[in-house]
């Protein structure tokens, strides 16, 4: 059974960040890790094959029918453990509090904080308890007006706080991005430029599905 | 109630791979319907606004149903399994 399991899981494995298998990972649950396994044993009932019996056919037979689970390739081993592996460590577990990065534990990283606005960029620098270190935004470094909602922008802003993050000693942070802006990738991009090593990304954008009436729409 | 901070929402950045977090983490979050959400109550949908919308998402996954059928219907074969035991 462990075998005729093991490389549909591989090849679904794989896909699932493109497909939709995994349609609710961020589901905000520490063990979606054990959700993705479950997923892929569920819909792995679907087409299990044997690797050896399908690659045997396959030489010996008719070239046209090619079957899917072919082209994710040949070994079967514990591909399970490794792979499903591989998709858990990017996503936290119970564990990841307490866990040391660069010698300090996960939850007592200091955080920076990334407001990706459509008009401007702001990222502050806290310790654990929310105390603000440090704080620059677009404007600081020259960009005026239209130009403070650009990822060039965003992206020096934070290039030059990271610089000086550095030189304070915050060396190894977590981020904390709010907001859909142009700066959301590129602040963390200037951020790794500048040497500073950022651990993990969380999503803090508003979002609610029982909203306050909003702002009337907008007239173009 | 709160999701625990830090562990919600979170991906963890590999060898300074900030792209590849990133985009998995959009990822999963446009596919949860997040995003869709964040831009759709930026402003208030009027009523008539929100009918529209309804019965438009409506028609649309019936007619890709549909076509879905028909392509199926269209690329059916009829043969023996060629690798009986295997599917």
């Amino acid at each position: 059974m462990l075998r005729r399991l093991t490389l549909p899981i591989r090849a679904i494995v794989e896909s699932a960040f493109s497909e939709k298998f995994l349609p609710n990972v961020s589901g905000c649950s520490p063990n979606s890790g054990v959700r993705i396994i479950t997923q892929s044993f569920a819909s792995a009932g679907l087409h299990t094959s044997s690797v050896r019996q399908l690659g045997r056919h396959d030489r010996g037979g008719e070239g046209r029918y090619k079957p899917k689970e072919m082209t994710a390739g040949g070994e079967n081993s514990s591909i399970l453990e490794i792979r499903t592996s591989r998709i858990d460590d990017r996503f936290p577990d119970l564990q990841l509090p307490t866990r040391v990065f660069n010698g300090i534990m996960f939850k007592d990283l200091p955080i920076v904080n990334v407001k990706a606005s459509m008009n401007n960029t702001i990222m502050t620098v806290t310790d654990v308890a929310g105390a603000v270190s440090l704080i620059r935004a677009c404007g600081y470094d020259g960009f005026k007006n239209a130009r403070k909602g650009t990822n060039v922008a965003a992206q020096a802003t934070a290039f030059t706080l990271g610089k000086k993050m550095v030189q304070r000693g915050f060396k190894t942070v977590r981020a904390r991005v709010q907001g859909l802006g142009p700066g959301r990738l590129a602040s963390l991009k200037g951020l790794t430029l500048a040497g500073v090593d950022v651990v993990s990304i969380t999503d803090n954008t508003p979002v609610s599905w029982n909203p306050p009436r909003a702002r009337k729409q907008r007239r173009l | 109630m709160r999701h625990a901070s830090f562990i919600a929402r979170t991906v963890l950045v590999k060898n300074g791979g900030v792209d590849e977090a990133m985009a998995l983490l959009n990822n999963v979050m446009s596919r949860d319907g997040f995003f869709e959400q964040f831009r759709r109550t930026r402003f208030y949908e009027k009523p008539f606004e929100m009918r529209r919308r309804v019965n438009y998402t409506k028609c649309r996954a019936i007619y890709n149903e549909e076509m879905s059928r028909r392509l199926a219907f269209l690329m059916r074969t009829n043969r023996t399994d060629p690798y009986p035991g295997s599917s």
